[in-house]
């Protein structure tokens, strides 16, 4: 699109976002200094692995990385979608390949089936449950609902993998301008105890060690045992316990927790739960670690004022903010609210004019 | 107004105008509890940007005795690792759950919270 605007970063924090971006506004991103000063210097096997799978999804994008693998330059392309197929190094889970690819599947021309394979629980990324029970939900939001859908096929722990998710995704014509402000009150919490190559019981005693915190709350708590057996259950032992709470307003905060060698089960349980409280004390209308998704979606919203009120941005969130208006001039207004009911509130209100970014790729037929 | 403590700041204006990394523009906010921290950090710039060299990265708060920090080699994970999603809670964050106390500050956030403490949170009824 715009021609001859290259927008410069330099090193390789926030690649995802930044890729993601690129696309999504049709500037091209050229990073520098990527691990320069490293002893291994460079690009990992997962970044190359991403900007493969980005080639994969769109259609006429140039990537160009240089000898060194220390700098890229991205033009974008249009994004294609379809059925795509791609195997992700055991260096990072799924997550965060399904991440970027998220925040672009709903622009593209074809609804996207992206099949994946390698680790789909650790500790880095979101595990393919919270994708599917949290991630995806984060999308409805903002109209992107029919269809929607994470298929987890085959889980695969590290180091391992072996796993398999399917990622669904509609398209749309142009996303819902989002207004978000009621937090409510939390009704339900929800979880998913996996073990894989390890005894079964394992979940249960995660369930029974998360639910002696949780009981004291709301009643209405289920943590769903999933077994996985044989085949599908990838090439490594694991287990982990991911967490959701749902308010009244259906706000969502999730945590999780992976199993660690010479971790009890019932040590991982806790830790989830505490994470979730965690999360949940910091109020707003959204989960901590979706504030960027959040934020990119409502400024790809209508021509029109999008709000939502959440907890005080992370590192990532603040980045993202600035790369947004790096790529589409849009900046956000943050002002606290004064909360009657709870004068300690550090709740911020964000708000943000839409770009009124229409899908031009979609197939009209 | 002048007691009390500038705790709202405007975020808007440190995002967009000024040239603090995301990390100490976030360390600085969490930490205005404990004015200490907040005081150095507007010290001098110099020293904002050494406070920021040694934890680079994706600690939300300023973690002032930080076991991780030294267990775990700082340029592995730099190099490795930043770009993730989920965040790390340390250790300190998630023990003060173990307190009775901190466990019933967030029952209000609940639905049960009107019917269970009448007294105390009745006021925020429907």
């Amino acid at each position: 699109m715009a021609a001859g605007s290259v927008i410069q970063y330099s090193g390789h924090k926030y690649f995802r976002h930044r890729l993601a971006l690129s696309i999504l506004s049709g500037k091209s991103v050229r990073i520098d200094k990527i691990r320069s000063e490293d002893k291994n210097p460079g690009l990992r096997d997962f970044e190359v692995s991403l900007l493969r799978l980005l080639e994969k999804v769109t259609n006429g994008t140039v990537i160009e990385i240089s000898t060194t693998g220390t700098a890229i330059l991205l033009k974008p392309g249009i994004i294609a979608g379809g059925s795509l197929v791609h195997d992700c190094p055991l260096s990072r889970s799924v997550g965060y390949f399904l991440e970027p690819i998220i925040m672009l599947a709903p622009f593209a021309k074809r609804p996207v089936q992206l099949t994946l394979r390698g680790i789909t629980t650790d500790d880095n990324d979101f595990s393919a449950d919270l994708m599917r029970t949290v991630t995806l939900p984060h999308l409805q939001l903002f109209g992107i609902s029919d269809g929607l859908e994470l298929r987890i096929k085959k889980r695969g722990a590290p180091p391992g993998g072996g796993g398999e998710v399917q990622l669904l995704c509609p398209i749309v014509k142009q996303v819902k301008t989002l207004n978000f402000v009621e937090p409510g009150k939390i009704k339900r919490i929800r979880g998913i105890a996996h073990a894989v190559r390890v005894n079964p019981q394992f979940s249960n005693r995660m369930i029974e060690a998360a639910r002696s915190i949780l009981n004291r709350y709301i009643p209405d708590i289920y943590i769903y045992s999933d077994v996985y057996k044989g085949e599908e259950s990838g090439k490594s032992p694991g287990y982990a316990l991911s967490l959701l709470a749902e308010s009244t307003t259906s706000a969502l905060f999730c945590s999780e927790a992976t199993s660690k060698p010479g971790v009890a089960p019932e040590d991982i349980a806790l830790q989830a739960t505490r994470a979730l409280l965690s999360e949940i004390s910091k109020g707003g209308c959204i989960d901590q670690k979706h504030q960027s998704l959040v934020l990119l979606l409502m400024v790809l919203g209508s021509e029109d004022v999008g709000c939502c009120r959440m907890s005080q941005p992370t590192p990532r969130t603040i980045q993202l903010l600035r790369d947004v208006r790096d790529f589409f001039g849009t900046s956000f207004q943050i002002v606290s609210i004064e909360d009657p009911t709870n004068p300690n509130s550090a709740d911020l209100l964000y708000s943000c004019y839409g770009t009124g970014h229409v899908n031009a790729n979609r197939d009209l037929a | 107004l002048s007691l009390r403590r500038p705790t709202r700041r405007d975020w808007t204006k440190d995002i967009y105008s000024t040239n603090l990394s995301p990390e100490q523009i976030v360390s600085q906010y969490s930490s205005s509890s404990s004015r200490s921290l907040t005081a150095h950090a507007q010290r001098s710039d110099v020293d904002v940007v050494e406070m920021d060299n040694e934890d680079d990265g994706f600690f939300f708060k300023k973690p002032s005795n930080d076991t991780e920090n030294t267990l775990l080699d700082p340029s592995t994970m730099l190099s490795d690792l930043a770009d993730k999603s989920k965040s790390e809670l340390s250790p300190a964050e998630l023990d003060k759950w173990a307190d009775e106390d901190m466990l019933e500050s967030i029952r209000r956030l609940f639905i049960t919270a009107v019917t269970e403490t009448t007294g105390e949170d009745g006021g925020d009824g429907a």
